[in-house]
């Protein structure tokens, strides 16, 4: 998540002569409204411009009740505004009352009937139209009807339709813990466009179809999270590791909420984080900044701020003072996360805790020869660190090879770790990923997207100027700053573990010849090896279905002969069989 | 080779502020807009050719001290024997990995990184690709060993049995994602299992491969009568094309590869599902598409984005997600072909009740796309967008060079560029209609479908109080069970 741009010289001890120190300059500037806007002119990407903005709010700001309405609201700002989406913007401002009257009375009884049944374990999810009482469903074929009603008077996407139809593309919206961000790619003579549609979302917003969007939200969930192979456990292993942070909660938010916010508290949220003073416009591209601050001004100024600035963030993260261990099954690859409290972004120890990850990482880095190549237990393994606004953590994820456990995994890592806590990395290994931070470095200036995310998050936590500066802090990093960091945040009282383990039974899997081979005695297998390798063979030519079903009955007589340590091989002989069979009579691909 | 400075501090540009006010238009609608106007670069203004007649496309920006050369050669999965599906990848990523026959690859790797050079090898479907980006004042160093490992791979078995490894961990996952389940059956289905296009490595093919088969590979592949090469970034033009013949030097021109097989299987219509305990469905509609080069492909563009390839714009997404909340991925792709017909694929991801119900939806918005003239304000907006945005398929110079060659490579009408946006603006809506008639066929489709069958079948009868959104899997016809696989035989697997 957090890419800072590092732009200062460098110097490659191979390379012929230092980089060029670089340093981003955009044109700063605050309305009398306090909103802030950054303007990076380029033209080496001729006629675009990337333009947007970002608040400071995401799911950090939230509390329990609303948590993920950072991101609903994120979805709501697309909906258009009074006059943006709809043919009858008053009729339409009635049907929304009438709508939110409805969503409070089903609100009332869900939470009062549908919760009592919840609690007495009648249901499983108080918010499912599944389970709905009669009066809930009644009040659902109300508003079903009345939806379809303003429908009729409802533009489709239009906020979308009118920036596509004027050729720009790749608009997006993200949200995360600690920011919203809002942007798009255009021509570079629509800028007055932008300026238009910008300011009237953030001065007339309107959250018509609300309903729908709360399901393609959850739709979303499932899709993200819900069904991906580890997304259920992931959440609540994040959520076990943050203790008092607001980081504890994920950033869609727990799947009651979602079913839950008025649109009173979205409206609240809303003016509260959205009013301009809160927010930083940043437009990078081929255009001209003084026609551009003219446009900003005219169009920008006129948003005010309604509301007390937003609370800040109280509750910080508490010591781990031990080790949290967490464990599940999935439909994955069984997968082991060591993760640790660290650093927020913009502190000192953030330059030795990435170039540490950078030591560890890539095909030169010590994970891969140790655990990848030279002992061959993982299959990957990959450090990072993680700097976020308010704390930060650094992980290690491997999965591993073959029948190797987790638990050999997770004491190779702590080998590692003790290695760098006892002995300084060498000046190769901390040269190296210092010269790979100053070339990308120069890899970071090349698009105006690039550009527009690292100012507008830089900006958001706390200025922009930091992205000049942290490219200088990388370069001063010494050997004995690594292992200090490495002492001081890789403890045991300062960890969490994950381990998940594919989950038994979930599928049918195909026996193998290796687990043959491993569950023979090893004296046994040069007599019988042979013999079955050949019998496997004849199989393949075998084309007569009816013959190996007879095969097959025989063998069923048979078992109960077999001494135990032959199953394995009787249940992959028999296995290939009906394999066979199966070929030979053309069945299902 | 030459670097020079750049600047990218804006700091000193004069600022007018406090100017006066713009009068504000009550619609975006009203908005003047200077006109931009944009003509597309000619492929000729930046080709070039090497003395052995290896195609060199190459376009200068001293923007940032880096240089990016990327060889591109024809040649891909395509040529694999029938019994090694993965050598292709593998090849590539052993090319990368496996050092060259005098370098080592733990040195290699070391020299590479301590450049700070981004190199890459990689062999696709149809062709293979090595680049390189790395600082000009590294050019001459990391290049040569580039060039070392382009032509003379070592393939180094230690690594090779690392890769290996990597490879039978990660087909043990194959059944673990829905998607990714859904789009291996519809290809199963479409072009058959033994076609390049849907192929899949299994544990044996991948335990076959040997050093012997990627030299294979790779020699037929790898060679001058394939190649073309685009550079970029921070270099002088006039030293480019010594440089490079200097580096060619001795490298054999080779054969060039045969061309790629079309697909000799028929498929047969109907819904088919896959058994998954997920609380998403994937769902994914197929049918047979058109060629790159089909006189239709623009007019067919045009109709898919307002059907349902251009986000919320479209149809498909404003039913599915936008009015009936169903889904938060929802719409249609046309994935075209140069050498055969390529497919179209609908898609929706939904929960397990409500299934049949998005399905319905995509079937009824394909039949009125038919059925119905769109309105002229739906087809302006897509050609609008088409034309507008047309400048940024050569936004980046890099990018723009991949074009040419692609371009080159495929025999793209040269013309095409400079009459794209003429042959967009000339679509009709009486075009629409028709390219929807000829090129969308719903009674042809394949329904992929992965969930839990017994409740995906039900449908939302349960949960729906409006009888006009009511659906059940039954509306669809008979639907056949694809037996669940064992991921890494990809052999259905007998309860």
């Amino acid at each position: 998540m957090t890419r800072f741009l590092p732009v200062a010289a460098a110097t490659l001890a191979l390379a012929s002569s230092a980089a060029l120190a670089q340093q981003v300059e955009p044109i700063e500037f605050k309305l009398d409204n306090g909103m802030t806007f950054l303007l990076l002119p380029r033209d080496e990407q001729p006629n675009i411009i990337t333009a947007g903005w970002i608040a400071p709010t995401g799911s950090t700001h939230e509390h329990p009740g609303i948590t993920g309405v950072s991101h609903l609201l994120e979805h709501l700002l697309f909906k258009g505004t009074d006059t943006v989406g709809t043919t009858d913007a008053d009729l339409d401002r009635q049907y929304r009352a009438q709508l939110t009257e409805l969503r409070e009375k089903m609100r009332a009884v869900t939470l009062d009937v549908q919760y009592r049944r919840f609690l007495n374990g009648e249901i499983e999810n108080p918010w499912d139209p599944e389970v709905d009482t009669p009066e809930l469903r009644d009040l659902r074929a109300q508003m079903s009807a009345l939806q379809d009603k303003q429908r009729e008077i409802t533009v489709k996407n239009e906020f979308d339709k009118i920036y596509t139809g004027n050729g720009a593309s790749g608009m997006n919206a993200g949200t995360s813990n600690d920011f919203t961000v809002f942007y798009i790619n255009l021509p570079s003579n629509k800028l007055e466009l932008w300026a238009w549609m910008e300011s009237d979302r953030l001065m007339n917003p309107s959250f018509r179809e609300l309903d729908a969007e709360r399901f393609v939200v959850i739709e979303e969930r499932r899709q993200r999270l819900e069904s991906t192979p580890t997304g259920m456990l992931d959440e609540r292993f994040d959520s076990m590791f943050w203790i008092a942070s607001t980081y504890s909660w994920p950033v869609i938010g727990w799947m009651s909420d979602l079913m839950a916010y008025t649109e009173d508290e979205i409206t609240e949220y809303f003016e509260t984080n959205y009013q301009p003073a809160n927010l930083t416009g940043v437009i990078v591209g081929d255009f001209d900044p003084a026609d551009a601050r003219q446009l900003i001004e005219s169009y920008f100024g006129r948003l005010i701020n309604k509301r007390p600035p937003p609370a800040p963030v109280v509750t910080h993260e508490v010591p781990m003072m031990g080790t949290l261990r967490f464990s599940g099954e999935c439909d994955c690859q069984d997968q082991i996360e060591v993760r640790y409290h660290a650093v927020a972004a913009g502190t000192p120890d953030q330059a030795p805790l990435e170039l540490l990850a950078a030591i560890l990482n890539g095909r030169t880095g010590r994970l891969y020869k140790s655990m990848i190549e030279d002992k061959g237990l993982a299959a990957s393994a990959r450090a990072g660190s993680d700097t976020q606004r308010y704390a930060g953590s650094f992980s290690f994820v491997a999965t591993p090879k073959g029948k190797t456990e987790l638990e050999t995994i997770e004491k190779a890592w702590y080998a590692e770790v003790n290695k760098l806590k006892n002995e300084p990395v060498s000046d190769n290994e901390l040269q190296k990923v210092k010269n790979q931070a100053a070339a990308d470095a120069f890899r970071d200036l090349q698009n105006n997207s690039n550009l527009f995310f690292q100012l507008a998050i830089s900006e958001a936590w706390g200025g922009w100027e930091y992205l000049n500066e942290y490219p200088k802090l990388i370069q001063q990093v010494t050997p004995e700053d690594i292992q200090r960091v490495a002492r001081k945040y890789l403890g045991d009282d300062n960890k969490g573990v994950a381990v998940y383990h594919r989950k038994q039974g979930s599928e049918l899997v195909l026996l193998t010849l290796d687990d043959v081979k491993s569950s023979l005695p090893a004296e046994m297998l040069p007599v019988i090896m042979p013999q079955l390798e050949a019998q496997l063979d004849e199989l393949k030519t075998a084309t007569d279905a009816e013959e190996l079903r007879q095969a097959l009955a025989q063998m069923e007589q048979q078992s109960a002969m077999m001494p135990p340590q032959f199953k394995t091989m009787m249940d992959y002989v028999k296995q290939e069989i009906n394999l066979r069979i199966t070929e030979i009579e053309g069945g299902a691909q | 080779m030459n670097r020079s400075c750049m600047t990218l501090a804006a700091g000193l540009a004069v600022v007018v502020s406090g100017a006066v006010a713009r009068d504000i238009p009550k619609s975006p609608r009203d908005i003047k807009f200077k006109e931009l106007v944009f003509e597309p670069p000619a492929p000729s203004q930046f080709r070039h050719q090497l003395s052995n007649g290896v195609p060199v496309y190459m376009a200068v920006s001293h923007e940032v001290p880096l240089v990016t050369i990327t060889l591109s050669f024809k040649g891909g999965e395509y040529l694999e024997p029938g019994d090694k599906a993965g050598l292709a990848s593998i090849t590539g990523q052993m090319m990368r990995q496996g050092g060259t026959t005098t370098v080592p690859p733990k040195e290699l790797d070391e020299r590479f990184d301590f450049m700070a050079a981004r190199v890459s090898a990689s062999i696709g479907d149809r062709t293979a690709q090595a680049s390189i980006n790395c600082l000009t004042a590294n050019l001459d160093e990391a290049f040569a060993l580039f060039m070392d490992m382009v032509r003379n791979p070592g393939f180094d078995t230690g690594r090779l049995e690392v890769l290996r490894g990597q490879e039978l961990e990660d087909i043990k996952t194959r059944n673990d994602n829905g998607l990714q389940i859904a789009l291996r059956e519809l290809g199963f289905l479409m072009w058959g299992q033994d076609h390049f296009e849907a192929r899949q490595p299994t544990r044996a093919s991948i335990e076959s491969i040997t050093p012997e088969d990627m030299k294979a590979l790779h020699d037929r592949i790898f060679n001058p009568a394939n190649l073309m090469i685009a550079v970029t970034g921070d270099f002088e033009e006039k030293d480019m094309i010594a440089f490079l013949d200097k580096a060619m030097a001795g490298w054999a021109k080779g054969q060039a590869v045969p061309e790629v097989p079309a697909p000799t299987q028929a498929y047969e219509p109907g819904v088919y599902y896959y058994e998954k305990d997920q609380n998403q469905v994937q769902v994914l509609i197929g049918e047979r598409g058109i060629r790159r080069d089909d006189k239709d492909a623009v007019a067919v563009d045009v109709m898919n984005g307002i059907l349902g390839g251009s986000g919320f714009t479209s149809r498909i997404t404003n039913r599915v997600r936008t009015e009936e909340g169903l889904a938060y991925t929802a719409g249609s792709t046309f994935s075209n072909r140069v050498e055969y017909p390529g497919m179209f694929i609908s898609y929706f991801f939904t929960k397990t009740p409500t299934t049949a119900l998005a399905t319905r939806l995509v079937f009824d918005e394909i039949g009125k796309i038919q059925k119905t003239e769109v309105t002229t304000e739906e087809l302006e907006t897509i050609q609008n967008s088409l034309i507008e945005t047309f400048p940024r398929n050569f936004e980046s110079k890099n990018a723009m060079m991949n074009l040419f060659i692609s371009d080159e490579r495929t025999g793209r009408d040269p013309s095409y560029w400079r009459n794209y946006r003429k042959m967009v603006r000339d679509v009709t809506p009486e075009d629409v209609q028709r390219v929807a008639n000829d090129h969308l066929n719903p009674d042809d489709t394949v329904v992929v479908v992965v969930g839990p069958w017994e409740q995906i079948q039900k449908g939302n009868v349960a949960s729906e109080p409006d009888p006009k959104r009511q659906a059940t899997m039954e509306e669809f016809g008979a639907a056949r069970q694809i037996p669940p696989r064992d991921p890494e035989t990809l052999q259905p697997a007998k309860p």
